[in-house]
């Protein structure tokens, strides 16, 4: 078992205890709505960034590039804690990803 | 007998069932259109709520008109409601019984599929949900275009496999709208994305975009790069359910979204836009063989705050019933247009409406901001009014208009005069999906109830 702490851009914080199950479900165990589509590791919905802690990755978690695995993003939806850990977590993480063709990013 | 003449006589049945006999039988005995049905999602914002289908109020003379009278609010957060299509259509015509009443709407990045019963055209509602554990069984995912196929039964093009990754394929659909197994033979195709039947060609064509787990994230250059978005079209022996032949559209044609057949259906004609390319592409059937060329060029154009040309981006197209002009949208450069398309191989631009986008003249309608280019398109079956959205797709909206998600989407409309063949955008009509009770939606697919000009296919 290990304890998470979910941490919003916004400033709020929860903390959520996690088993064998993943981040994602973790989190709505205890009521903490976070985004996701797919559940599967294929539509990066669900991104969150781990900032203290392991996990790994139930399966393969496809819609993540290696860059952004090394940069420490996680899919919530397939990601188990491996230990206590702190995971930064809502919408705009998975705006982070990709840069625009766009000037100034 | 001449072959046309046998033809003809062939096709010579009572109507009986949904629709109408002939795209000129839609064009003179439909009503203008009083109500649309138009998707609206939350996906990728700080709503948290589920996607919704509105029921949008198109009646002049109504006090609600341009207002969302209703809505069928789903079960499930995370859908993103993309494109959706009725279960009977023009090509039911003569199947007595069969009524255009239920609505398949899928959701793109969950697989979750809902069926909406319409019969109250005014309050449509969630009858039954097929849940994304069904699909993928079948090593499917990510549900894009819902066609009828005649008869009650439904296909839906399919992005991706289980794991979102490649090869797509096709879901059938039975009369009741459970799901019947595969359409396709597995591993036809690779990638894929809009398609759409011409029964007396005994053809279909499909498009292709690219793989759910490339193409949801975002757009990333590498991608292109790396060769993970789609460049053919594929036609298919519709009976056979098999591909007869692969069209490479090159560099030209890079990602070929909307494909539309002329409507009458004796012609094996039809068009397709390369949305990345900027290119509209036509493709024939001569001497038993498909051929594509490139027949419209949208130019990049410079801005200021791109370090690359910004290119068009033509997202999405369609035929008027009359198969005369050709509309789309250039997403990026803020441009609805229309082409006169009488022959076929030479478009004659005919008009265009310069709104929203990187480069619109005009950046407002009723006051309201414009933070994205025009998008989804539908046409009245008369031709005479033509209405937009502006999201493509949640996470490629944050990438390119990221105000979006904060201010959410319009649906404008244009009324067209197909004899001048002009627009002119009517400023009275405004839908502001930005302004609703939990919270901003961006708006896409647009769905008349008694049949429109991206959806009916005549056998
Ligand atoms: S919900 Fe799609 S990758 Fe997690």
């Amino acid at each position: 078992m290990a304890t998470v702490r979910l941490v919003w851009r916004d400033g709020r914080e929860a903390t959520v205890t996690a088993t064998d199950e993943t981040l994602l479900e973790a989190a709505e165990h205890a009521d903490f709505s976070l985004p996701f589509g797919c559940r599967t590791g294929a539509c990066a919905t669900c991104t969150g960034r781990l900032l203290d802690g392991d996990s790994t990755h139930v399966r393969q978690p496809r819609a993540l590039k290696q860059r952004h695995r090394d940069d420490g993003y996680v899919l919530l939806c397939i990601a188990r804690a491996k230990n206590d850990s702190a995971v930064e977590v809502g919408v705009d993480v998975h705006n982070d990803l990709l840069e625009n063709p766009r000037k100034g990013h | 007998m001449s072959e046309q003449e046998h033809t003809e006589m062939e096709h010579q049945h009572e109507h009986t069932g949904p629709g109408y006999m002939t795209p000129q039988a839609a064009i003179e005995r439909s009503e203008p259109e009083t109500l649309a049905y138009v998707v609206g999602t939350h996906v990728g914002t700080d709503v948290d709520e589920p996607d919704f289908v509105a029921v949008v109020d198109l009646d002049p003379e109504s006090s609600n008109y341009g207002e969302i009278t209703d809505r069928i609010d789903l079960p499930n957060r995370g859908d993103e409601l993309h494109h959706f299509g009725w279960n009977a259509c023009s090509s039911s015509c003569h199947v007595g019984g069969l009524e255009r009443r239920y609505l398949i709407v899928p959701g793109n990045r969950s697989s979750r599929i809902h069926i909406v019963d319409a019969q109250d055209r005014e309050h449509p509602e969630l009858v039954d949900v097929i849940e994304p554990e069904t699909v993928n069984e079948l090593d499917l995912s990510a549900p894009h275009t819902v066609h009828c196929i005649g008869g009650g039964t439904v296909i839906i093009s399919m992005l991706g496999d289980a794991d979102g990754d490649l090869p797509g394929g096709f879901l059938e659909l039975d009369e009741d709208l459970n799901v019947n197994g595969r359409w396709d033979h597995q591993g036809e195709i690779d990638f894929n994305y809009d398609f759409w039947y011409q029964p007396r060609h005994n053809a279909m064509v499909s498009s292709e975009w690219a793989a759910p787990k490339t193409y949801q994230p975002g757009f990333d250059l590498d991608d292109v790069e790396a060769g993970n978005y789609g460049h053919e079209l594929q036609f298919w022996n519709w009976e056979e359910r098999t591909v007869e032949q692969t069209v490479d559209l090159g560099e030209e044609g890079l990602i070929p979204l909307e494909v539309r057949f002329l409507h009458t259906p004796e012609h094996a004609h039809g068009f397709v836009d390369a949305a990345l390319s900027s290119n509209i592409f036509r493709f024939w059937k001569r001497d038993g063989e498909w051929h594509a060329e490139k027949v419209i060029d949208f130019e990049s154009r410079d801005h200021e705050d791109w370090d690359m040309p910004v290119p068009a981006l033509p997202t999405d197209i369609l035929l008027s019933m009359d198969d005369r002009y050709l509309f789309g949208s250039n997403w990026l450069h803020g441009e609805v247009w229309m082409y006169d398309v009488s022959d076929p191989a030479n478009p004659q631009y005919a008009d265009s409406i310069s709104i929203g986008g990187y480069f619109g003249d005009r950046q407002e309608v009723q006051g309201r901001e414009l933070v994205a280019g025009p998008q989804m398109l539908q046409l009245s079956l008369d031709g005479e009014r033509l209405y937009w959205t502006t999201s493509l797709y949640s996470s490629w909206d944050d990438q390119f208009f990221p105000e979006e998600a904060e201010r959410g989407s319009v649906m404008l409309k244009a009324d067209v005069n197909p004899r001048k063949g002009t627009m002119t955008l009517d400023e009275e009509f405004l839908v502001d999906f930005g302004d609703l009770p939990d919270g901003p939606a961006r708006a896409h697919e647009i769905r008349w109830p008694d049949g429109d000009c991206t959806s009916d296919i005549w056998e």
